[in-house]
């Protein structure tokens, strides 16, 4: 550096929420992917013509029950991402651990219930206009989903591994964000597909 | 800062491997963006070429010329995908990779591995799209595995793409130096946080219809026809206004320059800010049009045709407000400017924005309103015809390149330690002008006075063939200018390339000085280059122009 350079006292900058505010960028970022999909989906919807009369569903019949036991499911793992969350930050090591424990189990049986949904239903890929649009955005909800449960999981190791700080606590905190998104997301894509129709 | 500026020894610092494995697992922003930088330069010089291929093609309206009957529609599809997703993107990407922490006084990007990791999946994803196309796939390709192939590697592009846009926005959001609050950042900084941004919430959107592409395609081909569905629904990321996004960091390069050159602040920093912002903001919303329908917007008499003149209009007035602010700043200064090739090609960059979003309004102001009976009897809407090429070639070649050209020469000391050389770059300013002038006029008149179709989704080859559909057999000619203009900015291209090299790789150019522009952001308070990984010791930073700071302050304010 010149002499001609002025001297700066150095410092050293912060780094508040990094992870949440990165997690606040996917988020948005998964938004637009499933406004693109949905948006198709229903752009297609629209020009099968008016609903009663046209063949959209192809035959096929919604189990209404089994998806929302389904989505029953999810808001409830969204009570105990928050219990999780709200032990790691009081350092409460032992219900943090049962509330991500019983996270996870929830969201898989989530998964495994929507699963058994389809199956049910009968959705079969490449036999028909809405098969193929309901398999690409539910598939496209479920991977968010399979995401935020791999997140969420991930962080909680992280951050119950031996750093219960601040900011393993933040890091934790943006994985219940995205979780509480990745809720959000099927919740729209359930509406939109399989109530709507 | 002290004048022994070291990279940092701490724990918890990732340490560089020296060695060319290290260029694999860096975690070092400023390896990462010379790679996207130089990686992309390369892409653009095949992206050209195939472009060159098609438009020599378009050269006869009754013949294949070079690419032939099977290849043209995918030579077409595979220029613009390489001018966009190869080139312009990721070239500012790198740019910003490499500047944005010097700015704000950050030791890092915020997750560098991940931005290390979004290079190589953008390279590896690029080489199996090259290598879809290769083996005929790509949209309208008559492999079917291959057109599969394609539109994962797109998604395998836009993912990585996405992941360096939020490493480097969060970057920005959270890692300034305590008291460099957003309003005082650099230009260049603040350009690079709209525009990655904007990529993040415009990109995902075809993430999201290649899903349904890619099943429908893989499993049945139920409703959107196959091999010739793909194009028309993913040909808006190609396309203004969506190419203003990309163009957005080009506007803080064009800032930065005239700033410094000057030795100016901005008149008023919020202005410039809120312009930059501007044409980030317009150029969102490409997507609701080809990407959901696949037919386009009714623009004629209807909203579709307000809001597209509306969307045209106001990128035309952010671009026109910031070169008002920053003409303001040279007439200010009272000193002519010392020329470079960084200032020609800065200036030249940002008029051309400002070019790019004049045609965009003219051609969506005459659909709108059906001038010349556009839209009517059978003639086609102006942004149907090669009047689009021609905007294209104004936003990606004319303000992409130059502006590249631009941040490249000013900014080489900073990345490289040494200056680029003056004369050759002066020449390349005028190669890349010429062939940009050429490549843009060629195009938007055959558009506007023959009706050239600019791509016929239905029919490709028709697009090539286009004889029964245009007015007179005036577009073969001008057809043949846009491609001496194609030809000329590879020249173009490849002398900066060799620029590179002759001054850098050899080490030809002058070893630089740490400010060798006399310049005020923070970046010129570092040696030229800063060390390998981590800097030890950062500035605290409570202004984007400390080094004007310190100097004449009673001049300096406007």
């Amino acid at each position: 550096m010149s002499d001609t350079t002025p001297t700066l006292a150095s410092g050293q900058p912060q780094r508040p929420r990094t992870q949440l505010v990165a997690t606040g960028f996917a988020c948005a970022a998964i938004s637009m992917m499933m406004a693109g999909a949905l948006g198709f989906y229903m752009a297609r919807r629209h020009a099968s013509g008016p609903h009663p009369g046209s063949d959209w569903l192809d035959g096929l019949a919604v189990p209404n029950p089994q998806f929302d036991y389904a989505l029953l499911t999810l808001v409830a793992s969204l009570v105990t991402a928050h219990w999780a969350l709200w032990a790691s930050r009081r350092r409460d090591t032992a219900h943090a651990w049962t509330a991500i424990a019983t996270t996870l189990i929830l969201g898989l049986g989530f998964i495994n219930m929507v699963m058994y949904s389809l199956n049910r239903m009968g959705v079969e890929i490449g036999a028909g206009e809405y098969q193929n649009l309901a398999f690409a955005t539910t598939g496209l909800a479920l991977a968010v989903v399979v995401v935020g449960l791999l997140y969420l999981g991930l962080m909680g190791l992280r951050s119950l591994g031996g750093s219960v700080g601040q900011q393993g606590s933040t890091a934790f905190g943006a994985a219940v964000f995205f979780w509480d998104f990745a809720a959000l997301v099927w919740t729209v894509t359930w509406y939109t597909v399989y109530v709507v129709k | 800062m002290s004048e022994n500026t070291t990279a940092s020894t701490s724990p918890g610092v990732p340490v560089e491997d020296p060695t060319p494995f290290g260029w694999l697992t860096t975690a070092d922003h400023k390896r990462t963006g010379r790679l996207f930088i130089v990686c992309s330069l390369v892409f653009l010089v095949l992206g050209a070429v195939l472009d060159l291929l098609v438009r020599l093609d378009l050269t006869s309206s009754t013949d294949f010329v070079t690419l032939g009957s099977d290849s043209f529609a995918q030579g077409f599809a595979f220029s613009r995908e390489a001018l966009t997703l190869l080139f312009i993107i990721p070239a500012f990407l790198g740019v910003s990779m490499y500047m944005v922490p010097l700015q704000i006084g950050a030791a890092n990007l915020a997750f560098p591995r991940a931005a290390t990791a979004s290079f190589w999946a953008w390279k590896v994803s690029a080489i199996v799209l090259m290598g879809a196309y290769l083996g005929n796939g790509g949209p309208y390709g008559g492999w079917a595995n291959g057109v599969d192939l394609h539109l994962l590697a797109l998604s395998g592009l836009v993912i990585s793409l996405l992941l360096g846009s939020i490493s480097v926005a969060t970057t920005i959001m959270t890692m300034r130096s305590p008291g460099l609050y957003m309003d005082e950042t650099p230009p260049f900084t603040w350009s690079s946080l709209v525009s990655t941004s904007m990529l993040v919430v415009s990109l995902p959107v075809l993430l999201g219809q290649i899903a349904i592409l890619y099943i429908d395609h893989r499993y049945g081909r139920v409703f959107l026809l196959g091999n010739y569905g793909v194009w028309e629904r993913i040909d808006w990321i190609h396309r203004t206004p969506q190419l203003f996004i990309y163009v957005v960091p080009v506007l803080g390069v064009a800032a930065e320059i005239v700033l410094a050159t000057a030795r100016r602040r901005v008149f008023e920093p919020l202005a410039m800010y809120f312009t930059i912002g501007l044409v980030g903001l317009f150029g969102f919303g490409a997507w609701t049009n080809f990407a959901i329908t696949g037919e386009g917007a009714d623009i004629i008499d209807g909203f579709e045709g307000v809001v597209y003149v509306g969307l045209y209009g106001g990128a035309l007035l952010g671009t026109l407000g910031l070169l008002g602010l920053l003409g303001l700043a040279l007439i200010q200064n009272r000193k002519l400017p010392k020329i470079s090739t960084s200032l020609l090609a800065a200036l030249g960059a940002g008029k051309l924005v400002l070019v790019g979003a004049f045609i965009g309004l003219i051609g969506a102001a005459v659909d709108w309103l059906e001038i010349a009976g556009r839209g009517n009897d059978g003639n086609p809407q102006l942004r149907m015809t090669t009047w689009v090429t021609g905007q294209q070639s104004v936003l990606i070649y004319g303000a992409g390149l130059l502006g590249l050209l631009a941040a490249i020469h000013w900014w080489a000391p900073k990345i490289w330690g040494r200056q680029l050389n003056e004369l050759v770059g002066m020449l390349n300013f005028l190669v890349i002008g010429t062939g940009t002038l050429l490549a843009f006029a060629g195009p938007a008149l055959s558009g506007l006075l023959t009706e050239q179709p600019d791509f016929v989704y239905a029919d490709p080859e028709a697009t090539a063939l286009y004889a029964d559909w245009i007015d007179d057999s005036g577009a073969e000619g001008l057809s043949a200018i846009g491609a001496v203009g194609v030809a000329i900015l590879i020249a173009g291209t490849c002398l900066l390339l060799l620029n590179l090299f002759v001054s850098v790789g050899l080490k030809k150019g002058p070893q630089a000085d740490d400010d060798p522009w006399g310049a005020q952001s923070p970046e010129w308070m570092l040696p030229s280059p800063p060390p390998m990984g981590e800097i030890d010791e950062l500035p605290m930073l409570t202004s984007g122009t400390p080094l004007l700071d310190s100097t004449e302050p009673e001049e300096v304010t406007a």
